[in-house]
């Protein structure tokens, strides 16, 4: 048990080691600017975790995010009102991820290549519609949903927990979920049960594309421009989250509130490092040193057990 | 002696697994090791197979003290394993993995393929095992895959060869080709260790038999001296009988109806009907089509012709699914990969063929799935801390229960049993034997395939005969072994039903 316990007690370590290393840690612009700076990640995270615990996994997340915040701001460069535009965005994100679910499905290949190719083809698609140049006349407003507070608390955080309760509810509550564990620890015997296996990995995919939608738009809200080269490398720091927190590549396994845990380590990690004065490159190489570390105390946890 | 084990023990966690194990194999003897499941075997000669460290204890191996910390050590002094589960290479051939480690070479490290091709039909042939040297493992059954491990543990000339459970998934003609290769190695000086659920086959082959019970050696010493009422007695430690007789009763209505269904090449014109309240037994050699005509006629490999009526109702099967929904349950061959779901809750097993039942709107109803889990336990007598513990931490026995659970909340009607008492012990094989008698009871029609000719005999109402992909013959549940072995094996006189022609 405190094993499994050890993710959240590193948040919390690192929580009071930083706010004593560092005098401007525990104030409210900076604890609200590690938020709207996690909530991108965190956000795909979410999706992330359904389909690590389907068996399955997701690299062209980081691409899907860039095409949604392009096509959703195009949308109201365009003239469409705000809540259309982030319609638009929300739904490009859900036509993606379907996309990836019905090759990696209907085609029988192994997620990790077809999403290696989506990853190719949507970034290219963005490139080529935006022409490699970013859509800067977005209205003002729009601003809200990345850098706006309601009753004094950032917007995103409100987004965050509403979409992190929502995956909590359908992973720990519905079919949906149920089906998503069965899957990914045996899809053999979900098959033979008669599961709609194909279905099922289909409507993960789809969801996790739809938050990458969503998270596209709060990039998009937060840089205010509709950026091509968005989300580069966010794949790895999404996956990243969700192992941390728990989540099994070999499927089956994962939760939300690891995931969550899992992202904000890795948010006070790098706004630490920030405070702290420690150099970008020496981060990156903090944060690779953490996920390792977090696997092999999660296998020796499962070692014991076994 | 060659090898001795005296008082060892073994603590998983918090489980004894071993606390009194003691074993002695000569040379040139074939040692029978008995028990349950859960008894102890295993651990046993996984201590001696290096691939377990013992707690306490002493082992002499050829009479020095010996502790072997990892197999390559016990290999190197020559113990040999065939596995239960298949340890093998599935993308390599048949040849490459009868002599992976141990390459045959050529100069500058490349490896002889030629050579060890040679060597492995040459072994191939001199026990009629049905291999080729060049097939991929992966496309083997669990038979062929068996066999590929005796010939690895043969070729690599050991002293001791330890056989955990090589005929579970075994025919008859196999199981006799086992016993031939065991009496060869008892020639040749060798000493065998054989852990088998069989009591049938005790006499066949043993010298002499250890029987442990909850982790302790009760028993050691010659067996022709032991009856079998007295090995359960030991095994068990209270009087079961071994003889399981079911009385048949009347049947009802027909449930299914299978016309012409065809898969080619194992699935050939099949067409043969079940009542409620009938088990039918399915006998055939390994190869037959037995398990091939389950898997086509629950749509996971889905049928190229053919018609099948359950209930009455005409239904095409393409899918899983569609077989589900019109009532038909498979209790699988491989519990372990397509029967289970090893690493999620029993209770989540148990409901997943049916969660409509317990959610509305999608959304499920936890004290609802609560009670079906409890509900199935106590009924199925299945022996579980919680509906919260693993499937997989379950006993063989208790395993299949929850297969057999998941369908019966399932409201399933037609349930085929792919051997369904593969690798449980005795006292749960009954057990299974009287659900299925229940199932029937309450008007289920239950066909049963299995290997195991004796158990289809107690069991079966009628046994249908396949051979090469077709029905052979359909005899009386009141047949002999030897009428069932003939139908299966030869190619002519076999009594043909109106049904099975």
């Amino acid at each position: 048990m405190i094993q499994r316990l050890l993710p959240f007690l590193t948040l919390i370590v690192l929580f009071i080691a930083l706010s004593f290393a560092s005098p401007y840690f525990l104030t409210y612009t900076n604890l609200s600017s590690v938020v709207r700076q996690t909530a991108v990640i965190n956000t795909m995270a979410l999706g992330m975790t359904m389909i690590i615990i389907a068996g399955g996994i997701d690299l062209s997340v980081g691409a899907i995010l860039a095409f949604s915040g392009l096509v959703g701001t195009m949308a109201m460069e365009a003239g469409l009102p705000i809540p259309y535009g982030v319609a638009v965005g929300l739904v490009a994100g859900l036509f993606w991820g379907t996309v990836n679910g019905l090759l990696a499905t209907r085609l029988n290949i192994a997620p990790f290549i077809v999403t290696l190719g989506t990853l190719g083809i949507v970034r290219g698609i963005t490139l080529i519609i935006s022409n490699g140049l970013p859509v800067h006349k977005i209205p003002q407003q729009f601003s809200f949903l990345g850098e706006g507070n309601l009753l004094g608390v950032p917007f995103v955080l409100w987004m965050l927990v509403s979409c992190a309760l929502l995956t909590h509810l359908i992973l720990e509550h519905t079919r949906m979920g149920r089906y998503a564990f069965a899957i990914g620890s045996n899809p053999e015997a979900a098959f033979y049960t008669g599961i709609p296996v194909a279905f099922h990995t289909t409507a993960v995919y789809a969801y996790s594309g739809l938050l990458c939608g969503l998270a596209g738009m709060i990039e998009a809200s937060r840089l205010m421009t509709g950026q091509p080269t968005a989300g580069q490398g966010y794949e790895l720091q999404v996956i990243a989250a969700v192992v941390i927190g728990g989540g099994s590549l070999r499927g089956g396994e994962g939760s939300v509130i690891g995931t969550l845990i899992g992202a904000f380590i890795m948010g006070l990690l790098s706004n630490g490092s920030d405070l702290l004065g420690i150099s970008p490159y020496l981060q990156q190489a903090i944060i690779g040193a953490v996920i390792i570390l977090a696997v092999a105390v999660d296998e020796l946890r499962k070692r014991k057990l076994g | 002696m060659l090898l001795q084990l005296r008082a060892i023990r073994k603590r998983f966690g918090g489980v004894a697994a071993l606390s009194d194990g003691n074993l002695t194999v000569a040379p040139g003897e074939v040692h029978l090791l008995l028990g349950e499941n859960g008894a102890g075997k295993s651990t046993l000669v996984k201590i001696v197979a290096g691939m377990v460290q013992r707690d306490a204890g002493e082992m002499l191996w050829q009479g020095r003290p010996a502790r072997f910390e990892r197999p390559a050590d016990a290999a190197a002094n020559g113990i040999a394993m065939v596995h239960q589960e298949s340890l093998l290479a599935p993308h390599l051939s048949v040849a490459e993995n009868i002599f992976l480690g141990r390459e045959q070479r050529l100069p500058l490290g490349m490896v002889n393929r030629r050579r060890m091709r040679e060597q492995a039909a040459r072994l191939i042939e001199e026990h009629h095992f049905p291999l080729q040297p060049d097939w991929r493992v992966e496309r083997l059954s669990p038979a062929g895959k068996q066999l590929v491990e005796i010939c690895r543990a043969i070729q690599h000339g050991s002293s001791l060869l330890i056989f955990d459970e090589p005929t579970s998934s075994l025919s008859e003609a196999e199981t006799r080709e086992v016993f031939g290769i065991v009496r060869r190695l008892r020639q040749r000086n060798m000493g065998v260790i054989y852990i088998t659920h069989r009591l049938e086959e005790l006499r066949e082959v043993g010298d002499r038999v250890t029987i442990l019970r909850d982790g302790e050696t009760v028993y050691g010493g010659p067996c022709g001296e032991l009856s079998t009422d007295r090995i359960i007695h030991y095994m068990v430690g209270r009087e079961v009988t071994a003889i399981y007789k079911r009385t048949p009763q009347p049947p009802g209505e027909e449930l299914l109806r299978v016309e012409g269904l065809t898969r080619k090449p194992l699935v050939n014109q099949i067409s043969f009907s079940l009542r409620a309240g009938e088990i039918v037994g399915l006998a055939g050699l390994v190869g037959a089509g037995r398990t091939e005509l389950c898997r086509t006629l629950f749509g996971i490999e889905p049928a190229e012709a053919g018609r099948v009526r359950v209930g009455g109702r005409e239904v095409r099967i393409r899918h899983p699914r569609d077989a589900v929904r019109a009532g038909l349950a498979l209790i699988p061959e491989d519990r372990q990969r397509h029967g289970l779901t090893a690493l999620l809750p029993l209770t989540y097993n148990l409901t997943s063929a049916n969660l409509g039942a317990v959610s509305r709107f999608g959304v499920l109803r936890a004290a609802a799935e609560r009670q079906a889990s409890a509900d199935y336990i106590g009924r199925l007598r299945i022996r579980a801390e919680s509906g919260r513990q693993l499937a997989g931490r379950l006993s063989g026995g208790n395993q299949q229960k929850v297969v057999i659970a998941k369908w019966l909340f399932r409201q399933a009607r037609v349930f085929l049993f792919d051997e369904p008492t593969r690798g449980i012990d005795v006292g749960a094989k009954v057990e299974v034997f009287e659900l299925m008698d229940e199932l029937a009871r309450a008007g289920a029609a239950i066909l049963m395939v299995s290997s195991e000719l004796l158990e289809l005999l107690q069991v079966a109402d009628r046994i249908m005969v396949m051979r090469q992909g077709r029905l052979a013959a359909e005899l009386p549940g009141g047949a002999t072994q030897e009428q069932i072995m003939r139908c299966a094996a030869l190619e002519t006189e076999s009594a043909l039903s109106e049904e099975g022609n």
